[in-house]
């Protein structure tokens, strides 16, 4: 997932064809307007982003135009219609988060590398989203959720840098979620 | 699995569950069950899966691994409970994989393990273990919607069954009229948990009243608050629970629609409430002619794609019609005109999940608990640095003080108390001083705070008041949806004027613009977001006057946090 994809690499529709034509099948015109937003969630799983070939075989799969399609991928925070980079950060900024030091973190990924919310770091490594919600952990807050799976926990900004560090060496850190100190 | 004919079918089928149930604890088996939820997913509870699932395997134990929901200790993730034969079952907390092979030996040894255990499903002590309903995050709790939560299987409806789930459900089909079912709602006087606390019962009623078809009825799933996620542990934990109280909103309406809108963020929740109403549609418990009535029902589940505005309730229906979510002006009410322009009762999932238990024990009983004018019992969860996290499930009407410092366990060691942020990014925060406030809608509200959906914020000296401000501003900043001027313009002007403060350029006259400004954005707006928005800043302004003070006129930030340091350095020509 969420692999880096070149703006000139061509997006191969097939798993996402398939996946429409399984799970999305609208019995009436309300249901189609209604399974944009799931379809699109699909897409961003399967490609780490909504690119405009995905849009449009969303659009056509529904019965809906194109527009319909980015007023919603435009509207909501969670999607990207520019491709990441090689790993994905969702850093919570919820309140637990924000006591316990988010806004630090967000402050180091933005000096030190380059890297604001949505935005792809210059070497391409990193993409950074910035939830403004809670991710439902709070006891390791600060906290980060790397590739959709792993979490770093209760981060300061040297535990950050640190973790980033052996993000791009391709290790993992030790005691990554921060609970056994 | 064929779909459950009549009534009788459901009772053959519950008594079936009930007996698997009873065996599976009885038998000289072990039964070994770990808590799969999103914080304890995020702390290696399937790592200690399969570690449990790999050692047990290799010494011979005769075991059931079983996976359950969360119980709401997340100080405790990840969770494992064991039940030896002939033992009551005990809790062990904090089992990460490394600690599995030195926990399996010493319970195959016979030993207990007790420093490790939070305590046994028991009422007496077990070898040296308290019962665990006396631990101290326990003790104070009330627990209706979870009272299984960590106990049950969330993936199996049989469990829900066994423990007496849609027996509500049944009872509301068969020897209620959809207006019974209403009037005992109105007489628990539930008042809903989304934040506003408006009687659910008044709400259904005025949509049985609207005449026009076809009716809908929707959960509010979204949970977009930065302050909360317990509505997302009730679907991680027991999701049939609120497909239950779903139901039984559909049969009150004499509605087949009902939609659940989930938070997009909030995967296993989507994912579980998703194999709930498929495991409902295989019994028969959705459908067509359920157990053989004229009664059908089709749940759709939909899910949000972060945006906090779409919890809004008409927002929440133009995002279900794939629409963006903005909000529209009322009225119409959406119990007059919602989805699809149709009549539609939109309620807050824990307000469903109340639902069957109000149905089985009559509205008077629910009204008995709680307080008079908030009845019942309301999750709560609470962040920050304190030393229980987690989700609790009190009675209305116990102090925030109790609640901060029995449930919760007070601070973390190395951090001081200073102030608890109530009703997330709408309302103020309470001082130490006011912490004898009991916990229910009214009380909070004249002291400035606000129940809300019952998240609350413990924060420290460490946290600077006017940041603090300008982080709960931005928030609301960042998720206004710009339909209406005094909330596009008016929240992004008050955040200004809080970074001037933070940057050292604050003057004496800004307090009277926030306030000003503050009063426009609170009249003018068009919908709730707007409409409360400054609140937690004028609340922070109230509570801790003295640092506003300090950052306007002595230019120094109290917990030095603010970027007004090395403004006054680079004022004064020093570095
Ligand atoms: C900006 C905004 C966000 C909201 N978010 C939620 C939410 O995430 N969940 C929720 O149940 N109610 C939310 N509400 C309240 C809903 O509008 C509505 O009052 C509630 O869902 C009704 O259910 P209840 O009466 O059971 O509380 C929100 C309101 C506003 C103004
Ligand atoms: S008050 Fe804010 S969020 Fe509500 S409609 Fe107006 S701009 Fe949108
Ligand atoms: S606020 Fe960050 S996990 Fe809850």
């Amino acid at each position: 997932m969420a692999n880096r994809i070149d703006r000139d690499e061509k997006i191969d529709l097939t798993p996402l064809l398939e996946v429409l034509a399984n799970r999305f099948r609208p019995r009436d015109d309300q249901e189609a307007y209604e399974l944009i937003v799931g379809a699109c969630q699909e897409a961003q799983r399967l490609y780490g982003w909504v690119p405009p070939e995905a849009a449009q075989a969303i659009a056509d799969h529904l019965g809906v135009t194109i527009n319909r399609v980015y007023g919603l991928l435009t509207f909501y925070a969670d999607f990207r219609t520019e491709p990441p980079g090689k790993h994905f950060l969702w850093l919570c900024h919820g309140a637990a988060c924000y006591v316990m030091g988010s806004s630090r973190l967000i402050e180091l990924l933005r000096d030190r590398h380059q890297l604001v919310d949505h935005g792809v770091s210059p070497d391409g490594e990193l993409t950074l989203h910035v939830f403004n919600g809670c991710l439902g952990v709070c006891d390791l807050a600060p906290v980060i959720q790397v590739d959709h799976h792993e979490y770093w926990g209760r981060l300061t900004p040297e535990r950050l840098e640190a973790a980033i560090e052996a993000l791009k060496r391709g290790d993992r850190l030790e005691d990554a979620d921060g609970t056994a100190g | 699995m064929a779909r459950l004919a009549d009534r009788q079918a459901f009772e053959r089928y519950a008594a079936e569950a009930q007996a698997r149930w009873e065996r599976l604890w009885a038998g000289d088996h072990w039964v070994i069950s770990v808590g799969i939820s999103e914080c304890s997913i995020a702390k290696g509870a399937l790592e200690t899966y399969r570690h449990l699932e790999l050692l047990l395997a290799q010494e011979g134990i005769p075991a059931t691994l079983r996976r359950v929901g969360c119980a709401g200790w997340c100080f405790a993730e990840p969770f494992v409970e064991v039940r030896a034969p002939g033992a009551p079952p005990v809790v062990y907390g904090n089992v990460t994989t490394d600690r599995v092979p030195d926990l399996v030996h010493a319970l195959k040894r016979g030993e207990v393990k007790s420093e490790w255990a939070l305590g046994a499903r028991a009422d007496e002590p077990f070898a040296g273990v308290q019962p665990l309903s006396q631990h101290p995050f326990l003790a104070r709790q009330r627990r209706l919607l979870f009272a299984d939560a960590g106990v049950i299987d969330p993936e199996s409806i049989d469990d829900y069954i066994a423990r007496g789930g849609y027996r509500a459900f049944l009872k509301a089909l068969f020897e209620m009229t959809p207006d019974e079912v209403v009037a005992e709602v109105k007489a628990s006087n539930l008042r809903g948990r989304g934040g506003a606390g408006f009687p659910a019962g008044i709400k259904w009623e005025s949509g049985r009243r609207t005449q026009a078809w076809p009716k809908y009825v929707v959960v509010n799933s979204h949970e977009g608050e930065p302050n909360v996620f317990k509505d997302r542990r009730l679907l991680e934990t027991n999701p049939h629970l609120v497909l239950e109280g779903l139901l039984i909103g559909c049969y009150a309406l004499e509605t087949p629609y009902g939609y659940n809108y989930i938070g997009g963020e909030h995967a296993l929740a989507v994912e579980r409430f998703q194999e709930a109403v498929r495991q409902a549609y295989e019994l028969g418990l959705l459908g067509d002619n359920i157990l053989g009535t004229s009664f059908s029902c089709h749940i759709r589940v939909r899910t949000g794609g972060g945006a906090y505005i779409c919890g809004e309730g008409s927002a929440l229906m133009y995002a279900i019609m794939g629409q963006r979510g903005q909000p529209r002006t009322k009225p119409p009410r959406s119990v007059e005109e919602g989805l699809w322009k149709r009549p539609t009762v939109l309620n807050n999932t824990e307000t469903f999940a109340s639902v069957p238990s109000i149905v089985l024990n009559g509205g008077a009983w629910y009204a008995s608990l709680g307080t008079e004018q908030s009845t019942g019992t309301k999750l709560v969860t609470i962040q920050g640095p304190v030393k229980r996290l987690g989700v609790a499930e009190i009675e209305m009407g116990m102090t925030m003080r109790e609640l901060i410092f029995e449930v919760f366990g007070g601070m973390r060691e190395g951090y001081r108390f200073k102030g608890v942020q109530t009703g997330g990014v709408s309302a103020g925060p309470l001082r130490e001083d006011q912490l004898d406030v009991p916990v229910d809608f009214d009380s909070l509200t004249e002291l400035g705070g606000m129940l809300g959906s019952g998240g609350f914020v413990v924060f420290d000296e460490s946290v600077c008041a006017v940041d603090f401000a300008r982080y709960l501003m931005a928030f609301n900043r960042y998720e206004s949806c710009s339909k209406c001027n005094p909330c596009r313009l008016g929240n992004p002007a008050l955040v200004e004027i809080l970074d001037r403060i933070r940057n050292g350029f604050g003057r004496p006259a800004d307090l009277d613009i926030i306030r000003e400004g503050a009063k426009h954005i609170i009249e003018l707006s068009l919908c709730g977001l707007g409409q409360v928005a400054p609140m937690p800043l004028l609340g922070m302004m109230k509570a801790f006057p003295e640092e506003f003070d300090a950052h306007i006129r002595e230019k120094r930030c109290p917990a030095n946090v603010c970027p007004i340091r090395e403004a006054a350095l680079v004022a004064a020509g020093d570095d």
